[in-house]
């Protein structure tokens, strides 16, 4: 009777809720109340008080700024210099967060047509950032169009260019910035480039001499971690892991340098080390790398780890935000395996950049699902280009290997 | 071999999920674009809620890190709590058709989000009008990020909608069709589970529906110490079923009756009361009925629950007011919203019904009574206190 009684009561209740429908009222994520001492956020102890002053919140400041006449260059300038360190901070930390900061501090400018040369500049470097290359590029050719000899933004024009799979423009304008700032930098620059028509080995030895000569500074830096993109194409990854930890010994929190390297050591079956090197690391595509790692090793933390990045990767979607398709096509490789949902990822981020990785990350997607067919692109776009990558081919060997 | 790891897996996995409900995402941060949530539920012409933002991106909107030590604490978020609050009422506006609804922010908690620790903070607005369809202007965050999202959520009678806002501006969500009968069945299922007033005087009368005084009839405060069954104890167990449900039965027809009486005179416009007197005495019926379980004053809950019934169907008259009634059809928005708040009803003593039954010999249950009376009781007169002065 009473068991009865519970039925029609489940019963009674599952109807109502299902006549409420998805309604609540308060969402899935229960709040608490934390320990006063608890830190809720690392912050930036400089903002606010310190840079702008008590009175003024950053809310004052902006196209309406009503606190009072100020010098026009004066508020350029201080917008410039806010979003560079902004600009620097993302690139520093992997975080694109601060990219939403610099657009704010370059907000009266932001929506201008023909902004100052250096808001052209940052404002195509933030868009870049934010995967929004297209527009990237207008900006980045209506600079150089009246500054032919901008380094900065020449540099910038081949890394967009490359992404949008516009070869011949990145390479004619790494040869440009070669000219004008010297070989080593030209170098680098196209180094994503050499692995095209077999000239990886000799991008890589001439890179290794001009290093050699001038060891010092963050062009080495960098040409050493494109060295290393070399070295692994080259199928010699004791040399790549030399280099990137020659570079890493330079700039430990490099996140670009860190992510190169632990995708060494995942592929070397060294998931352990890459535990233990990306520990505290905050930026997404380290910590995607540290969550496959975790399941290679079968440790517990690995759900946690995981669960974060769904809530990521779910909340970009409830955003409506492409920027981390690369990073869900990974998850759904790596993290939670969903070949379906992994493919429909892959395909979204190669109609968005084609770097090598892009490539890679089709290929090893269309292999999961079984469906060479989805690898297509990626597979013209080997050949079309003469790509010899000893990581490609290896990726391609296990697609049609698997067919 | 596989025998025994499935159980170890389910244990190892169970152990993880338990670990992650405790710890949440943990203290790191991961590194994504800016959101903020909005999160309403609209109850005819008062929307209840929250807002929450992360605390980092109110760091930099406000400054709260006070020792500029490059750590914000929950000290120093709650030392910035009124301007929090008041950052909140000047960002996130709410408008209603008849005009704007008057937002008030409330207590803070944090939220473990993907992105970090978000401060939430509880909203309440009170509109001229039907909130649904209801207007979110919605400005938070945007000048220090314009990359910030705010992801707004409704939830309402006739379901739930959602949007995205990518720049400072409003949108209008409305969470369905509420004008139809189904719509006003909706609206009473929906008030009387999100009412918790009405709620608590429903558990109060039930909760003792499984017992019944046993001796003298005389106020048996002094033996809340001889509960669980010393002697003399006043409440004993009842032995059939058939008795708890007719007293059960008593009790919910006899409070359906008299709400359905008053909710149709006041829909009707033939008697009308002011708000606030019938907010107040709702809460000082759910204290009464409360109190009568700690004190024996009526056994005859069935008649508790028809005289302070009847107040409660003037509580529900202005929630069905807030959804707008229609011009024509009242009498089928009425019966619609009626029959919506008896199958509220009807799920709530579905639920109770065979727990309590099953639990009625345990001395728990008894213990329960008591300390959830006197729990129903302070809250109600703290309700009657907030909504009598505030």
């Amino acid at each position: 009777m009473v068991f009865a009684l519970g039925a029609v009561g489940l019963a009674v209740v599952l109807t109502t809720a299902a006549m409420l429908g998805p309604s609540r009222a308060v969402g899935p994520v229960q709040t608490r109340s934390p320990a006063p001492d608890e830190v809720v956020a690392k912050v930036d102890p400089v903002r606010t008080v310190d840079a702008v002053g008590p009175a003024r919140t950053v809310d004052a400041v902006g196209p309406s700024d009503a606190v009072g006449p100020i010098d026009a260059d004066a508020a350029l300038a201080a917008a410039l210099t806010a979003a560079r360190r902004h600009v620097e901070a993302s690139r520093r930390q992997g975080d694109p967060r601060f990219l939403g900061r610099a657009q704010a501090a370059l907000a009266p400018w932001w929506d201008a047509a023909a902004p100052p040369d250096e808001v052209l500049l940052l404002r195509a470097t933030i868009r870049q950032g934010l995967h929004d290359f297209a527009a990237a590029r207008v900006d980045l050719d209506a600079l150089i169009g009246h500054r032919p000899d901008d380094v900065q933004a020449l540099l910038t024009r081949a890394v967009v260019a490359t992404v949008q799979g516009d070869l011949a423009r990145a390479t004619a304008d790494c040869a440009r910035v070669g000219a004008l700032a010297g070989e080593l930098l030209g170098l680098t620059c196209a180094a994503p480039l050499a692995s095209r028509d077999g000239g990886a080995r000799a991008a890589f030895d001439r890179l290794g001499a001009l290093t050699a000569a001038a060891p010092r500074g963050p062009v080495a830096v960098w040409a050493t971690t494109a060295r290393a993109e070399l070295a692994r194409a080259l199928d010699d990854d004791r040399a790549a892991e030399r280099l990137l930890r020659a570079a890493l010994a330079v700039t430990p929190d490099d996140p670009y340098a860190l992510a190169v390297l632990a995708d060494l050591l995942l592929d070397g079956g060294r998931p352990d080390e890459v535990d233990a090197m990306l520990r505290d690391a905050q930026a997404e595509t380290l910590v995607l790398r540290r969550a496959i790692a975790l399941r290679r090793l079968g440790k517990p933390e690995a759900a946690a780890l995981a669960a974060r990045l769904r809530g990521e990767i779910d909340a970009s979607a409830a955003r409506g935000d492409d920027t981390h398709l690369r990073e869900r096509a990974r998850y759904f490789l790596d993290v939670a395996p969903d070949a379906a949902m992994a493919v429909a990822a892959a395909r979204g981020n190669w109609n968005l950049q084609r770097e090598a990785i892009d490539v890679r990350t089709l290929l090893e997607a269309a292999a999961a699902a079984h469906d060479p067919a989805a690898a297509a692109p990626a597979l013209i776009w080997i050949d079309a280009g003469g790509i010899d990558d000893a990581v490609l081919t290896r990726a391609r060997a296990r697609l049609e290997g698997g067919r | 071999m596989t025998a025994g790891r499935a159980p170890r897996t389910l244990i190892a996995a169970l152990a993880i999920a338990a670990l992650v409900a405790v710890i949440g995402v943990g203290p790191a941060a991961a590194h994504t674009l800016s959101d903020g949530y909005v999160d309403l539920a609209i109850d005819g012409r008062t929307v209840t809620g929250r807002v929450d933002l992360a605390a980092r991106d109110l760091h930099d909107a406000l400054g709260l890190d006070g020792d500029r030590d490059g750590r914000l604490r929950w000290r120093e978020v709650e030392a910035g709590a009124d301007r929090i609050r008041g950052y909140v009422v000047d960002h996130v506006g709410l408008r209603s058709r008849a005009g704007a609804c008057v937002v008030t922010a409330g207590a803070l908690a944090a939220i473990d989000r993907a992105d970090g620790v978000h401060v939430a903070v509880a909203v309440t607005a009170r509109c001229p009008g039907p909130a649904d369809p209801l207007t979110i202007d919605y400005r938070a965050i945007f000048a220090i990020d314009a990359r910030h999202s705010g992801l707004i959520h409704v939830h309402g009678a006739g379901g739930s909608a959602a949007a995205v806002v990518r720049g400072p501006g409003s949108i209008t969500l409305a969470t369905g069709d509420g004008t139809g009968v189904a719509g006003f069945v909706r609206a009473g299922v929906w008030h009387i589970w999100i009412g918790f007033d009405h709620v608590c005087f429903l558990l109060a009368l039930l909760l003792p529906a499984v017992l019944y005084r046993g001796g003298a009839r005389a106020p048996d405060l002094g033996r809340l110490g001889g509960l669980g069954g010393a002697a003399g104890a006043a409440w004993q167990p009842r032995e059939r079923l058939t008795d708890v449900v007719r007293e059960v039965l008593g009790v919910v027809t006899a409070f359906t009756l008299a709400h359905s009486i008053t909710l149709a005179l006041a829909a009707l416009g033939w008697v009308q009361l002011p708000g606030r007197l019938i907010e107040v005495t709702i809460a000082l019926s759910v204290a009464a009925a409360a109190l009568n379980n700690l004190v024996r004053g009526v056994d005859a809950r069935w008649a508790v629950a028809f005289v302070l019934g009847l107040v409660h169907g003037f509580g529900f008259s202005s929630a069905l007011a807030g959804l707008g009634l229609p011009g024509r059809g009242l009498v089928a928005a009425l019966l619609g919203f009626n029959l919506g708040v008896e199958l509220g009803q009807a799920a709530i003593v579905a639920v109770f019904l065979p727990l309590a039954f099953a639990l009625r010999r345990t001395r728990l249950y008894r213990v329960f009574l008591v300390v959830a009376s006197l729990a129903m009781a302070g809250l109600a007169l703290h309700w009657a206190f907030q909504r009598a002065f505030a």
